[in-house]
């Protein structure tokens, strides 16, 4: 057993120092050109994946164990209960133009990220209290942050906080990730190249990464993006269409279901006592019953098997099944029951009058369902659910927005009925979702911003976030955690639809790809990718 | 002449003014003006989601902000774009001659194919050919620019020429429809019942009352093939003019979008002038 | 040519058929979802096979046609009349008026009216049926396409005032009305045709695009546009090519028209 574990071992080593020698060029797309080159400023996804391809991280979580790894971090030590760290460095290195790297550029990029003027989410993420952040450099190679309050999930949040130079003239185009940023044209593509001071070794000993360069194009039609992998202009795609990639299989395309992604797909009713929308309208839907009613009347096996081709799951509720840890796992998704949901509606003084269902003063049940337009799947999603509530006599009509004309609606004008759109969740720790659930939090979608809780569970949730965020002890959160997953099931002020599968396009060509669920999916591996000749 | 001239420019300066400004208040008014994507990002705390919408709000007095990027742009300044946090200035730059070069070919195509196909049909009036040329800009005007871009991609061959297919019909109609009225004026009648030669028919009557209707139906042509090229761009993923609108339009990026209708009315009106001016000079030397 | 002006006869016919006994052809609702045999092939249960989400092609062929083919041609008649009205206006008189009608046709020609059919969304009510939306949208579209022709028109229009019959026609006591009705529009009709027939495809598609921003047809409702933008899922299209025939009928019968109405003029 020992030699065969030994043999396998050296046959993989081989492996990747043959492809050690193959270099060359992969190349992919982004849906949009990156909104900016600065790590501590990235909001969108491109900026994001040239991030993530460049920035020099202290901790990189592991995208399959999702566990925190050295990267420019040796070795941390966390205490006082999230609000001390203390990082250990590498010695010696340096960024892309040879500037070398030290604690001082790790005290500068923390100063930088957490001025209150720079209005940064992953600074934000930071922030759990007023307060000044303390940045103490012990020696070249040892630095200790100190926070004002204890930080929940401390170590795998330093993932997305690229450090910058202090000193290099090139500024944030420094890079102490695998990759630099060495050509662009607007618009069309972005050239990275090997950052040959790159810290990394594979297990041979040889210099990562493998590749020379990555070409990125941008390109924001998928239909295109799915011609161009066919004919072997791309080497990945990190997000594929259900329909895409059902064809892309079709034509013996390599393609592949990494499985149920921790992104959400949710309905939800305008809950906002201030809202423009009729008073009998907001009655239906600050009642628990009329949205569950609604809820089991929605047939979600039906969208995920039709809009989805299968690739997707009923959802739960707040926090997808394939975020093991923390999914509360005694919860199933409401089942397809329409004698269920006329029955709740009953006891809500609702009546069935012919096709049509009326509420007690006798007024036809009628809303009309957002969402944005050009979104085929949500367009999708929102008729199917159309047809599934005439069956229970409610007319359901489909209005499409362009995104920013529904934001106003959603954030500011609180005129519409509901919604339907999808969160993505970046982050496995759902303390990031403090911003969603909190009832006095702007992207508590259905009633935002409320002085004081609005009715008795959302008064439950807040106590229970807050516990959650001050404790530092795993177990104990997960506890909170799992009662908050369970009232958010019983009263659905989120109407969780489907858990999308994370359905990736990688060619044969590109060796020791490992696709996760987790973004970037594809990708996430890159110093090892490999292209074959 | 320097009447003309002169009155054409403050035509230019006046339309590009009034047309950016109109723009302008268009975008303030539609709604998501102050909304930003950011706003649905649960990672940012509310001073931050408070600072992105003041940022917004800052350009919503638009007389005030139009004013500012007049005065700005006196000194040659573009201004920024909000969105893409680069100045515009570099955008149109980078952008501008792709779209020029795809829309000179789209037009001098378009209009190759669909003069030649029209004088073939009111030279020979073969009813194939006829047959086809109708058939053939009837079904290029059925075909929508996205899905046309599309097949157009697939082959691999240029947008462009997927512009100067969509191009080509409009002009077609027109200039056929104009050839067969002119063919059928008495006075060329009468020469063609003289025995005048077919070519000599379209050469000395047919196309001196055509003339000025083309002319002006070349200005046109141009707001037709930036009407075709743009959504092409975005389809086709052209790093142009129509991309670059098309992404102003949907992140409310105002002073991009000013710019913009800025070069596209520049454009627009000066095709209009030249043509006014070809007309002009034509009806002159005539008379 | 006879064969083929009894055609576009037969397929105007058919097509009218089509359209008003819509209820009668189509096997099922073009609402109704047969959630167990989507994306079909054709069959002898649906002739055109299923979309997506199980729904009957060919009964949304049906009622898409009877939605697009009706409202597009008024929208393309009122765009005619108003680029003939304008244009005619600017060239008839000439002088200032031209000069003014002109800066207006720049004018229209240059503002991004994006934001305009966004804002008209926006004051519709969120609760607005499909058939008022869609209405709604070939209206702005009537409303905002008379531009370009206009200018081709005036400059007719500008050239017939200076020709000898109209001349004549003023020396031998015609004005006003008259000399519009008897000598201006009849020699503009080939323009103002040619706008007419160009507006009814371009009213049609842009419909369809305008789907990106919530105005046009909502679902279930399917329109010519909504059917033609399943086209935009150009890798489906190869191995499906039933989908191709929205495409296919709608340049059928704009094309039948067009035979037909060349052939009218001719005889006039």
């Amino acid at each position: 057993m020992k030699r065969l574990y030994l043999l396998s071992a050296m046959l993989l080593l081989g492996f990747v120092s043959v492809f050690a020698q193959t270099g060359g060029e992969l190349r992919f797309c982004l849906r949009s050109e990156p909104k900016t080159f600065n790590p501590l400023l990235v909001e969108d996804e491109s900026s994001e994946a040239i991030r993530y391809l460049t920035g020099g991280v202290l901790v990189r979580v592991n995208r399959l164990t999702l566990k925190a790894e050295p990267a420019l971090a040796t070795s941390w030590k966390v205490s006082e209960g999230g609000k001390r760290i203390r990082f250990k460095l590498r010695e010696g290195l340096k960024y892309s133009d040879g500037t070398p790297f030290s604690a001082a550029d790790v005290a500068y990029t923390m100063e930088q990220l957490m001025d209150p003027a720079l209005h940064s989410s992953t600074g934000d993420a930071f922030r759990s209290a007023e307060g000044k952040l303390a940045a103490q450099v012990i020696s070249a190679n040892e630095i200790e942050i100190n926070f004002p309050a204890p930080v929940a999930n401390l170590v795998n949040l330093f993932d997305t906080v690229a450090i910058l130079s202090a000193k290099s003239p090139q500024k944030e185009m420094a890079a102490l990730g695998p990759f630099f940023v060495s050509e662009r044209k607007a618009g069309s593509y972005l050239l990275l190249k090997r950052n040959s001071y790159y810290w990394k070794k594979d297990a041979a000993g040889k210099q990562l990464p493998y590749l020379d360069s990555i070409r990125l194009d941008i390109e924001q039609n998928p239909e295109v993006e799915a011609l161009r992998y066919k004919r072997g202009e791309v080497h990945l795609i990190n997000t594929v269409s259900p329909a895409i990639f059902e064809k892309l299989s079709a034509d013996n395309a390599s393609v592949r279901d990494a499985g149920a992604s921790t992104d959400t797909e949710q309905l939800w009713f305008n809950q906002v006592p201030g809202s423009p929308l009729p008073a009998y309208k907001k009655a239906w839907f600050t009642s628990t019953n009329f949205r569950r009613a609604v809820s089991e009347a929605i047939n979600r096996g039906d969208m995920a098997r039709i809009v989805f081709r299968g690739h997707a799951i009923p959802a739960t509720g707040i926090i997808s099944p394939s975020n093991k840890f923390w999914f509360n796992s005694d919860l199933k998704p409401h089942p397809y029951d329409t004698s269920s949901a006329l029955r709740r509606l009953q006891q809500d003084g609702f009546q069935l009058q012919g096709d049509t269902l009326r509420d007690k003063a006798g007024n036809a049940v009628e809303f009309s369902i957002a969402t944005n337009a050009g979104n085929r799947t949500r367009e999708s999603m929102a008729t199917m659910i159309q047809q599934d509530l005439k069956r229970i006599g409610i007319k359901v009509n489909v209005v499409t927005l362009d995104f920013n004309s529904l934001l106003e609606r959603m954030t500011q004008s609180y005129n519409y009925e509901a919604c339907i759109l999808g969160f993505q969740n970046v982050e496995l720790d759902p303390n990031s979702q403090m911003a969603v659930w909190l009832s006095s939090a702007d992207n508590h979608q259905w009633n935002p911003s409320q002085k004081s809780p609005a009715t008795p569970w959302e008064a439950e949730i807040d106590k229970l976030m807050r516990a959650q965020a001050a404790s530092g002890d795993e177990r104990k959160r997960k506890q909170y955690w799992d009662r908050v997953q369970q009232i958010a099931w019983e009263q659905e002020p989120f109407i969780y639809l489907v858990n999308k599968d994370a359905l990736v396009a990688i060619a044969p060509a590109v060796k020791n790809a490992a696709p996760s669920v987790f973004r970037p999916q594809t990708f996430w591996n890159v110093e090892t990718l490999a292209l074959a000749q | 002449m320097l009447r003309f001239w002169s009155g054409a420019v403050l035509r230019l300066v006046a339309v590009m003014l009034m047309a950016s400004f109109a723009g302008a208040m268009l975008m303030r008014i539609a709604p998501g003006f102050s909304s930003d994507d950011q706003e649905l990002n649960s990672g940012l705390s509310a001073q931050s989601m408070q600072a992105i919408r003041r940022a917004h709000l800052s350009d919503s007095n638009v007389p005030r902000f139009y004013a500012q990027y007049l005065a700005s742009l006196v000194r040659g300044d573009l201004g920024t774009s909000r969105s893409l946090n680069q100045p515009v200035k570099e955008l149109l730059r980078e952008r501008l001659p792709i779209t020029l070069v795809n829309l000179t070919f789209a037009l001098a195509a378009g209009w190759l194919l669909a003069l030649s196909l029209a004088v073939a049909a009111q030279m020979w009036k073969f009813p194939a050919l006829n047959f086809i040329a109708n058939g053939l800009s009837g079904t290029l005007i059925s075909t929508p620019a996205a899905a046309l871009a599309l097949v157009f991609l697939m082959l691999r061959w240029p947008p462009a020429f997927a512009a100067a297919l969509l191009v080509f019909p409009k002009i077609y109609r027109y200039t056929q429809n104009l050839l067969q009225q002119s063919g059928e004026m008495p006075h060329v009648l009468t020469a063609r019942a003289k025995g005048a030669g077919p070519w000599r028919v379209l050469a000395w009557h047919v196309a001196p009352i055509a003339l000025p209707q083309m002319i002006a139906l070349v200005g046109v042509s141009i707001s037709i093939g930036i009407g075709v090229l743009l959504p092409i761009e975005v389809v086709s993923d052209v790093a142009g003019i129509g991309q670059l609108a098309w992404h102003a339009a949907q992140a409310r990026d105002l002073p991009l979008l000013v710019n913009l209708t800025m070069v596209v009315t520049f454009v627009t009106v000066c095709a209009t002038l030249i043509s006014d001016a070809a007309q002009r000079g034509f009806t002159r030397s005539a008379a | 040519m006879k064969a083929v002006r009894l055609a576009a006869i037969a397929v105007l016919v058919l097509t009218a058929l089509a359209i008003l006994g819509a209820h009668y052809l189509a096997p099922a609702g073009y609402e109704q979802q047969f959630r167990e045999t989507t994306q079909a092939a054709p069959s002898i249960h649906h002739l055109l096979g299923t979309d997506d989400l199980g729904r009957d092609r060919w009964a949304r062929l049906l009622y898409g046609m009877r939605v697009s083919l009706t409202l597009a041609p008024l929208a393309a008649l009122f765009t005619t009349v108003l680029s003939g009205l304008i244009g005619g206006i600017a060239g008839y008189f000439g002088g200032w008026t031209e000069r003014c009608c002109k800066l207006l046709i720049d004018l229209f020609l240059s503002v991004p009216w994006l934001f305009l059919l966004i804002t008209v969304r926006a004051v519709l009510p969120l609760n607005v049926s499909p058939e008022a939306s869609v209405t709604v949208t070939f209206a702005l579209l009537g409303l905002l396409g008379w531009a370009a022709s206009a200018r081709v028109i005036c400059a007719g229009a500008k050239d017939l005032m200076k020709s000898e019959f109209v001349w004549m026609a003023r020396a031998s006591g015609f004005s006003g009305f008259k000399l519009v009705r008897l000598h201006l529009l009849p020699n503009l009709r080939g323009a103002l045709l040619a706008q007419f027939w160009i507006s009814i495809p371009v009213f049609i598609i842009a419909e369809a695009n305008l789907g990106a921003l919530g105005l046009g047809v909502a679902e279930p409702l399917p329109s010519m546009g909504s059917l033609l933008r399943e086209l935009q899922d150009a890798v489906m299209v190869r191995p499906e090519p039933w989908r191709l025939l929205p495409l296919a009928v709608l340049i059928v019968v704009i094309s039948s028209f067009q035979v037909l109405l060349n052939k009218q003029e001719v005889r006039t």
